[in-house]
C-alpha cells in the first residue's frame, strides 16, 4: 500500500464527503474518472472539506464533471472558465479555487484568458484536461492534436503542428506548472495537494486518454513513454522548458517549475497591502462625502 | 428661462476642459446653475472640439445647440462652430493671421456677431507663458464681454493653479491682460443668491454611487465613453481599498465580474456597445445560473467602431435583447448626474434580490456631461441582498424567486449550471423538469414588473403635446417645460421590463403623444407599442452622434403644434 493510500486510510470519511450518486455519462475508461478521483483525494488530504472549495468547470466532457462531485461548483461558458475562477477566487481567499478545462476551451476559444491568467497568477489551481481532441462534439481536432492525425472534421489529417501546452503557459513567466497523468491517480493527487496551498496560478496539465476519439495515444501509448522527472530543478525556468519539449519518446511529468517568490494576485495590490478582510467580507455602505 | 450659453472651441487637446472648468466654478460660485458638455473627435490631439455651458438663475438641464457668446482657441474650430453663435451674439477670439479667415468673420458681421480680439498668444508669450497660456487670456476677454467683475475670474484662476506659483504668476497677468483689454458687450442678470450645489458630472456620479453601494471589485476593458468610470474608481482605490482591475478584453470583465458575484462579493463591470456584444454570452450564463451580475453601458453610436466619442441611445435593443435564450433581467436607463448616483445602488439591490441581470444604460451625453445638482444623499438605499439560507439552490417556487447562499456557507452545496438542471443545479435534459426550471426563471419578470418604479411625469397632467421617453430625453424636456406650460413628458428610468398601466393612463389623458428618442428606429417607442399597443402621434428621433437640443424640441413643438 503506498503512502498516499495509507494517508487515504486515514481520511477515508472526508474522501467520501466527496462521492456523489449521480449517474455518470463519460465513456468507459475515460481519463475524467481517474481525474475525480485524484481531485477528491487530493482534498481528502488536505483536509478540506465542502465548505472550503468552488470548482468551476469548462464546457466540454470534463465539465460534465460538474455535478459528479459532492461540493460547491459552477459550470460556466466554453473557454471561460479562468476569469470566471479568478473573479470568484479572488474574492474570497478562505476558499481554494479549483478550475477545470479541456485543451479544446484553454488553447483555442480562450487562450487569451490562459495567457493573462498566468501573467496575473490569480489564485486558481487550474486543471488542463489534454485528450488532444474536441471529446463532447466528436472528436475534431485542437490546438494540440498532433500533425497528421485524421479527425473529424480533418479527414486528411491536421496539417499544421500542435501547440505544446506547458511550453505555452512557461513563456508566460508563470508561478506554478506542473504535467501528469490520468493514468497516475496518485501523482495527479499529489501535485494537485502541493497546488492547492499555492497562493498564485497552478498550471497543470493532465495528459488525459479518449478511448473514444483519440487512438493515437491511447492509455498504454502514455504507459510507456511518461516518465516523472527526477533531479530537476524546479526553479530553472529555461531546464523546465527544454524538458517538457519531448511528447513523443520521454514524456516529463511532476511539477516542471515553481516561482516562490511571486506572490499571488491579492498580494501585490498596492491598494490592499495590510487589508485584513475579504471582498466577500467587505458588503456595506460606504461613505463618499470626501469624493465630491 | 433666462440663460447664458457659451461655447469655447478649440483643437482637441488645447486645454478646453480645463479652461471650461475654470468658467464654469467661477459661475457656479456667482450662484448660477449649470450644465455643460465636450464635443470632442476620437483622436488625443488636433481637430476640432467644443466645450458648451449652458447657465441660469433656475436649474437647468439641458444644452440649447446657439450660443450667444463662442469663445475660438483656434481657427479651425471657429469655423466650424460659428454657425452655432447666434446672429448678434458674440465671438472672443485672439487669433493674429486673420487673413484667411476673413471670408468668415465678414459672414458673421453680415448677420450681427460682435467681435472682441487681442492677440492673446502675443500677450501669453510676452509674458515668459506657453502657447497654451492663450487659453487664459482669451479667458479674461470672455469674462470681460460678460461684463463680470475680475475678482471672480482670478479667484478661480488662484484656486485652479495653487499648486504651480510660477505658472500662476503667469496666467495672472494673462488674465489681466485679457480682461483690460476687451470691452463689455453684454448686460446680465446676476444671480440674487449662491446655491448650495455640487458640480457633477455622469461618469463620477456611476462611480461614487458603487463605491456608496458597497461594490468591491470593478473589472473593466477601456472603451469610449465608459472609460471614465475605471479611472475614477482606480484614482479612488487607494482610499476605498475597492479591487479596480483592467483586464484582457470584455469576456473576461463579464466572466471576472459573476465570478466575484458569485462568490458573493459586488462587482461591476463597464463597458460600451460593442463591448457589451462581446459581455452577452455571459449575460445569458448569469440568467441561467440565476448570479445577480450588473453592467454599465456607456452608449455612442453604433454600427460597429461608429462615433466613439458621440451620443446616443441605440443600444436599448441590445441591452434588452442581448445575450441568447430567454431569461429575465432588468434594464435602467440613467438620466443626468444626479440620477445616476441613485440607479446604480438600485441596480444592485436589484439584481441580487432577483439574482438576476441588470443593464445600466448611461450615454455619452450624460458620462461627459456636468451639472450642478444638490449634493448626494448617502443611505438613502438600503442594500438589499436578499441571501437566506435553503436547501435546494433552484427550488421550484411560485414566484419564481429561490433561496440563494453564498458558497461555503453552508453544508447544502449547489451546482451553478449552465446546463438546464433540476432544483439542486443537477444536469437534466428531460423535458418536464427542464421545462419547469425555465418557467420558474422567467416566472421572476412577471415579480420585477410589479415591483419597478412607475415612470415620472414631468409637467401638468394634461397637455397640448405630450413626450414619452427615457434616459438623457429626460433633460430636454424638463427645459421645454420650464419654458413652455402646455408641455408634459413622461421619463422612464427603469425600462425593462416595461411597466404600462401609467403609460396608457397617461396616453387617456393626453391627445397627442409624441416619442423622444436618440436613435433612428425608436427602439423605445417599438417597446411601447408591442407591449401596450398605443401609437404616438409623432417622434423626435435624432441619430447623428448629437445630443437633442432645447431649441430642437421646441421647434419641434411649433411645428406639430401650429
Amino acid at each position: 500500500m503506498s503512502k498516499q493510500n495509507d494517508n487515504l486510510a486515514q481520511s477515508a470519511e472526508k474522501f467520501m464527503k466527496w462521492e456523489n450518486d449521480n449517474k455518470i455519462n463519460w465513456c468507459n475508461s475515460c481519463g475524467n474518472y481517474a481525474v475525480h478521483n485524484a481531485m477528491k483525494r487530493a482534498f481528502a488530504l488536505e483536509g478540506l472539506g465542502i465548505k472550503d472549495v468552488l470548482m468551476c468547470f469548462d464546457v466540454g466532457c470534463c465539465g460534465n464533471g460538474s455535478d459528479k462531485i459532492e461540493g460547491y461548483t459552477m459550470h460556466g461558458l466554453h473557454g471561460r472558465v479562468i476569469p470566471l475562477a479568478a473573479g470568484a477566487a479572488i474574492s474570497n481567499p478562505k476558499m481554494k479555487v479549483v478550475a477545470i478545462a479541456g485543451d479544446g476551451g484553454t488553447f483555442s476559444e480562450g487562450v487569451n484568458h490562459l495567457i493573462h491568467g498566468v501573467r496575473n497568477d490569480y489564485p486558481i489551481v487550474f486543471l488542463m484536461h489534454n485528450n488532444e481532441n474536441y471529446g463532447l462534439t466528436t472528436g475534431q481536432a485542437s490546438a494540440t492534436t498532433r500533425c497528421k492525425t485524421k479527425m473529424n472534421g480533418a479527414p486528411e489529417g491536421v496539417v499544421v503542428p500542435p501547440l505544446n501546452a506547458c511550453d505555452l503557459v512557461l513563456s508566460c513567466s508563470p508561478s506554478f506548472v506542473a504535467r501528469t497523468f490520468s493514468g497516475d491517480v496518485e501523482q495527479m493527487a499529489e501535485i494537485m495537494r502541493v497546488a492547492l496551498n499555492h497562493d498564485g496560478f497552478s498550471f497543470i496539465e493532465i495528459l488525459q486518454t479518449c478511448p473514444t476519439y483519440n487512438r493515437v495515444t491511447p492509455e498504454e501509448w502514455y504507459e510507456e513513454r511518461v516518465k516523472p522527472v527526477t533531479d530537476h530543478d524546479v526553479t530553472d525556468l529555461w531546464a523546465a522548458r527544454k524538458i517538457c519539449q519531448d511528447m513523443d519518446v520521454n514524456v516529463a511529468t511532476g511539477i516542471l517549475y515553481r516561482d516562490e517568490k511571486r506572490k499571488g494576485f491579492m498580494n501585490v495590490q498596492t491598494n490592499r497591502q495590510g487589508v485584513k478582510t475579504s471582498l466577500v467580507e467587505e458588503v456595506k455602505h460606504y461613505d463618499i462625502g470626501k469624493f465630491l | 428661462m433666462n440663460r447664458l450659453r457659451i461655447k469655447i472651441a478649440g483643437e482637441s487637446g488645447a486645454g478646453l476642459l480645463s479652461t471650461g472648468e475654470i468658467v464654469m466654478r467661477a459661475l457656479q460660485d456667482m450662484g448660477y446653475y449649470l450644465v455643460a458638455d465636450r464635443e470632442y473627435p476620437s483622436i488625443i490631439k488636433g481637430e476640432h472640439a467644443c466645450f458648451t455651458i449652458n447657465a441660469s438663475a433656475e436649474p437647468v438641464h439641458a444644452l440649447c445647440q446657439k450660443v450667444d457668446v463662442m469663445m475660438a482657441i483656434e481657427r479651425q474650430s471657429l469655423e466650424v462652430y460659428i454657425d452655432d453663435l447666434s446672429d448678434g451674439g458674440v465671438l472672443v477670439y485672439g487669433q493674429e493671421r486673420q487673413l484667411n479667415m476673413k471670408e468668415v468673420l465678414a459672414k458673421a458681421e453680415a448677420r450681427g456677431v460682435q467681435f472682441v480680439h487681442q492677440n492673446a498668444r502675443t500677450i501669453a508669450i510676452d509674458h515668459g507663458g506657453s502657447v497654451l497660456m492663450q487659453n487664459i487670456v482669451l479667458v479674461g476677454m470672455l469674462w470681460k464681454t460678460l461684463g463680470f467683475a475680475y475678482e471672480l475670474i482670478e479667484a478661480e484662476v488662484k484656486r485652479k493653479f495653487a499648486s504651480k506659483p510660477r505658472l500662476l504668476a503667469i496666467d495672472l497677468k494673462c488674465l489681466r491682460d485679457g480682461y483690460d483689454g476687451a470691452e463689455t458687450k453684454m448686460k446680465l442678470e446676476v444671480p440674487s443668491a449662491k446655491n448650495e450645489t455640487i458640480l457633477m458630472n455622469g461618469t463620477k456620479s456611476i462611480a461614487l454611487g458603487a463605491i456608496h453601494a458597497g461594490c468591491r471589485a470593478y473589472f473593466a476593458y477601456p472603451m469610449s465613453p465608459s472609460s471614465g468610470i475605471l479611472k475614477h474608481l482606480a484614482d479612488y482605490a487607494s482610499e476605498t481599498d475597492m479591487l479596480v482591475k483592467q483586464v484582457e478584453d470584455e469576456i473576461s470583465v463579464a466572466n471576472m465580474a459573476l465570478g466575484a458575484m458569485h462568490m458573493g462579493t459586488r462587482a461591476l463591470c463597464g463597458t460600451a456597445g460593442g463591448g457589451f456584444d462581446l459581455m452577452t454570452e455571459t449575460v445569458s450564463l448569469s440568467g441561467i445560473i440565476e448570479t445577480p451580475f450588473v453592467v454599465v453601458v456607456a452608449q455612442r453610436p453604433g454600427p460597429a467602431t461608429g462615433l466613439p466619442t458621440w451620443t446616443g441611445q441605440g443600444d436599448l435593443d441590445l441591452a434588452i435583447y442581448g445575450g441568447h435564450g430567454e431569461f429575465p433581467r432588468i434594464v435602467i436607463g440613467c438620466g443626468d448626474s444626479a440620477d445616476s448616483f441613485d440607479l446604480i445602488q438600485h441596480a444592485f439591490d436589484l439584481a441580487e434580490e432577483f439574482q438576476t441581470v441588470v443593464v445600466v444604460l448611461t450615454e455619452k451625453a450624460i458620462v461627459k456631461s456636468q451639472w450642478t445638482i444638490p449634493t448626494f444623499e448617502q443611505n438613502k438605499i438600503p442594500i438589499v441582498r436578499n441571501l437566506e439560507q435553503g436547501e435546494k439552490r433552484y427550488e421550484i417556487t411560485e414566484s419564481g424567486l429561490s433561496k440563494r447562499w453564498l458558497p461555503g456557507t453552508s453544508d447544502n452545496f449547489y451546482y451553478a449550471n449552465s446546463d438546464e438542471h433540476l432544483e439542486d443545479g443537477t444536469l437534466t435534459e428531460e423535458a418536464g423538469p427542464a421545462g419547469e426550471m425555465y418557467a420558474k426563471r422567467m416566472r421572476k419578470l412577471t415579480l420585477i414588473e410589479a415591483v419597478l418604479p412607475e415612470p415620472e411625469l414631468y409637467g401638468p397632467k394634461n397637455a397640448k403635446i405630450s413626450f414619452v421617453g427615457w434616459g438623457s430625453s429626460k433633460n430636454v424636456m424638463r427645459d421645454v417645460i420650464a419654458e413652455r406650460d402646455d408641455v408634459n413628458y413622461l421619463h422612464y428610468s427603469f425600462v425593462w421590463p416595461l411597466k404600462v398601466d401609467v403609460l396608457k393612463k397617461f396616453f387617456e389623458e393626453n391627445t397627442n403623444v409624441h416619442l423622444i428618442e436618440g436613435n433612428y428606429n425608436g427602439q423605445f417607442g417599438n417597446l411601447v407599442r408591442a407591449k401596450s399597443g398605443l401609437e404616438f402621434k409623432g417622434k423626435l428621433l435624432k441619430w447623428d452622434g448629437r445630443s437633442i437640443f432645447v431649441d430642437e424640441v421646441i421647434n419641434y413643438i411649433d411645428e406639430q403644434t401650429k
